[in-house]
């Protein structure tokens, strides 16, 4: 029996709403104690002292993206583990955008062989579209019959509304989750930032708000007259916060999440031209920013995403408007989320850790990690002082497609505690 | 005379300081001097090599800035990329950093897309080299050569001997066009508004959104919008018309271009409004008949276009003498 004793560890667990120093013991991957000084335990137990370390629940990202198969240059599955386990996440969910997509039995049987192998959960999105092309659904109910497979995505807009309706009809009674991005391609246009005064400043073509919030408003008329529960990802506006707020209210069966790098950059970052702030969509206004923090924090938005998406040196060194949308982001979001809005003391520990942790699996439909007695513990040792620098040699991912390249961050992940349990109750 | 010059990069007019414009539109004055002698070079820059790497075809100011860097007695090395070749592997890092090891002192950058020169201006200072960049228009963004040498056009007409920024103070100058899409407009509307003047903005609302009204802060002078060409017409002393390009048709951006040239095109007639020795300048090339009447841009009584042309390779001689002798 392998026993470890965290001493004076500061737990943060959402799901109990606490956040206090303790002694935790760990035996067999089995939470045994939480207790503010344990004296009994095992002679050959590990003793570790904890002080000044963060222990909770193992973070949960939403939506990624890999870049194996058919991208490996970018991202393999060996290196996309390994970032999300030095990063903290325990489960990862992936988008069907790779190439072949995943859209089809024979594409996913053959990935599940890599789920097994991995350290961390993974789990995936199958397409909605063929080909994730946004034209023909897939065959939604054998795929959903595989437990691999979390729900329904194409991690694209799909902008044929009559086409949503009938997906969202056909999956109504199959109960899986279904994650839907608002975006109409006419409006958004030539748009490579928010459109607004920096916008007009830097001389890069808008993308108005309105391409987000238009496509929302017919997303949530289909979920109204449907039924079908749907996440909208990557909510990026301030109006969009408000009408998730008013949907909500009236009893429409939604979920929202926005992304990690949306709450901590705004336009004004833009003036660097720097090719890694190019996202989709893009980075929102200080408005925007404003609202989608305050947004997380009620609740309005119920998770906070990661969207990793590698791309090499050679995609992304060309001009701010040529490159391809997205970054990493795994092994930097909790350590830069930290520094910004708890160590600003602008959110609570609890606040933060539950959008990263337990709010994600409520979006999904799974039992969140707990730090408590008899739990499995899949949690994460978490040192906000320590400082490192972001490198192509220090980072986990194969690709370095980060605005931080080159600069130093505070706060990393120092262990991580995997369950092997069902998490799907 | 470059005292008040330390300025390593010229990429963008927004931080440019009253001292700044000054430096330049006294040093242009004096190279104006030089090209009017029966030899037209003076050694400053001998030795030192000025790269053009024009990602972006022009003919115009590429010939402008490499009889400036020859006035000079610079090397000039010319780089004129389709853009395909870029796609073969070599980013535009790359095709910097072998033009630095080919010993390039400046490099003169024009680019399709904002943010290409400071992207290659930002990589230059993190390998620690001197090189200057200059940006020769970069996509919708900036061309700051150009609004310099629009103001150094403007001033000399007010005051040949001395052209200064404050010349222009309380002046009303128009710019009517195509705004949204105009890397010179927003060069002009940085050093205009610097220099006091009362800047009016004319187009459309497609091509002239509301969100240009914060544009500047705190600058001296005014900036008005205007989506009828009238109202900035109105007493005005100068007028600067924009190039229009025909693909914004089929952005859904104007109906058609006759009704264009019907309600902003610059003509004879609509000059009746503005002040009676008003001028009239365009950047170049010139859709004649579409911003601008074909006879009107002809007259040397409104059209100060010529005049502009000979004037860029004054004012990129100073750009590239004060980069040059930058202790910064």
């Amino acid at each position: 029996m392998k026993s470890e004793l965290l001493q004076q560890v500061r737990v943060i667990d959402p799901v109990s709403n606490t956040d206090k120093v303790v002694d935790v013991l760990v035996a067999d991957g089995v939470i045994q104690a939480l207790q503010e000084n344990i004296s009994d335990y095992p002679t050959d137990t590990q003793v570790r002292s904890c002080r000044g370390l963060v222990l909770g629940p193992g973070l949960v990202d939403l939506y990624s993206h890999s870049g194996e198969p058919g991208f490996e240059e970018r991202e393999t599955w060996r290196s996309l583990v390994a970032s999300a386990t030095a990063g903290g996440f325990t489960r990862l969910h992936i988008l069907p955008d790779t190439m072949p997509a995943i859209d089809n039995l024979s594409v996913l049987t053959r990935l599940q062989q890599i789920e097994k192998a991995a350290a961390v959960k993974i789990n995936f999105w199958a397409a909605l579209t063929l080909g994730v092309k946004g034209q023909q659904m897939t065959e939604l109910a054998e795929l959903a019959s595989e437990s691999h497979v979390v729900g329904f995505a194409d991690g694209r807009a799909i902008e044929n509304l009559a086409l949503l309706r009938r997906l969202l009809e056909y999956i109504k009674p199959i109960n899986k989750s279904v994650a839907l991005w608002a975006c109409d391609s006419h409006l958004a246009g030539n748009g490579v930032m928010r459109e607004g005064t920096q916008s007009v400043r830097f001389g890069l073509p808008g993308n108005p708000a309105i391409a987000e919030t238009a496509a929302l408003v017919a997303i949530l008329e289909v979920v109204a007259a449907i039924g079908t529960p749907v996440h909208i990802m990557r909510v990026s506006t301030a109006r969009s916060v408000e009408l998730i707020q008013a949907a909500k209210a009236r009893g429409l069966p939604i979920t929202a999440s926005t992304t990690w790098m949306h709450l901590l950059r705004d336009t004004q970052a833009i003036k660097s031209y720097n090719p890694h702030l190019r996202l989709e969509p893009p980075l929102g206004n200080t408005v925007d920013v404003q609202a989608l923090r305050q947004g997380v924090r009620s609740g309005t938005i119920d998770a906070i995403a990661i969207d990793h998406t590698p791309y090499t040196y050679e995609e992304k060194t060309v001009a701010f408007a040529e490159a391809p949308p997205g970054a990493i982001g795994l092994e930097l979001a909790l350590p830069l989320l930290w520094q910004n809005l708890v160590e600003t003391s602008e959110w609570s520990a609890v606040e933060l850790w539950r959008s990263l942790s337990t709010y994600p699996t409520h979006c999904l439909q799974q039992r969140p990690s707990t730090i408590s007695p008899n739990t499995a513990a899949e949690m994460i040792l978490f040192d906000p002082q320590q400082k490192w620098a972001v490198e192509p040699q220090t980072l986990k991912s194969l690709s370095t497609n980060t605005p931080w390249l080159g600069q130093t961050l505070t706060g990393r992940v120092v262990q991580t505690w995997l369950s092997q349990e069902d998490f799907y109750s | 005379m470059a005292s008040t010059w330390n300025r390593h990069h010229v990429l963008s007019l927004a931080d440019f300081t009253p001292e700044e414009y000054d430096t330049v539109l006294q040093t242009a004055a004096s190279f104006r001097e030089v090209l009017s002698r029966r030899t037209k070079k003076v050694p400053t820059l001998q030795g030192q090599v000025v790269a053009n790497l024009f990602f972006e075809p022009s003919t115009r100011t590429r010939s402008s800035f490499e009889l400036a860097a020859k006035r000079l007695s610079a090397d000039t090395l010319n780089f004129a990329a389709s853009t395909s070749s870029l796609t073969k592997g070599e980013t535009i890092l790359d095709t910097a950093k072998t033009y630095l090891a080919m010993g390039t002192d400046m490099m003169v950058i024009r680019h399709r897309e904002a943010g290409v020169p400071q992207a290659i201006a930002d990589e230059m200072d993190r390998l620690g080299v001197r090189v200057g960049v200059l940006n020769a228009g970069d996509g919708q963004h900036e061309h700051p050569s150009q609004a310099l040498l629009d103001l150094f056009t403007t001033c000399t007409l007010i005051d040949s001997d001395r052209p200064r920024l404050e010349l222009l103070k309380d002046k009303k100058i128009a710019i009517v066009g195509d705004i949204l899409h105009s890397r010179v407009a927003r060069s002009n509307i940085w050093s205009l508004t610097a220099s006091g003047a009362e800047v009016h903005l004319a187009a459309p609302p497609t091509l002239l959104p509301q969100l240009f009204a914060d544009f500047t802060t705190n600058a001296p002078g005014k900036l008005f919008l205007h989506w009828q060409v009238e109202p900035a017409l109105e007493n005005a002393d100068f007028v600067m018309t924009l190039r229009l390009q025909k693909e914004r048709m089929t952005q859904h951006l104007l109906p058609s271009l006759r009704e264009y040239h019907q309600r902003f095109g610059i003509t004879r007639d609509r000059l009746r409004i503005c002040q009676p020795d008003v001028k009239v300048l365009h950047p170049g090339p010139v859709n004649r008949g579409v911003e601008i009447s074909s006879d009107l841009m002809d007259d040397p009584q409104f059209s100060l276009i010529q005049a502009q042309v000979t004037s860029g390779v004054a004012v990129r001689m100073a750009l590239l003498y004060l980069m040059g002798s930058s202790k910064a």
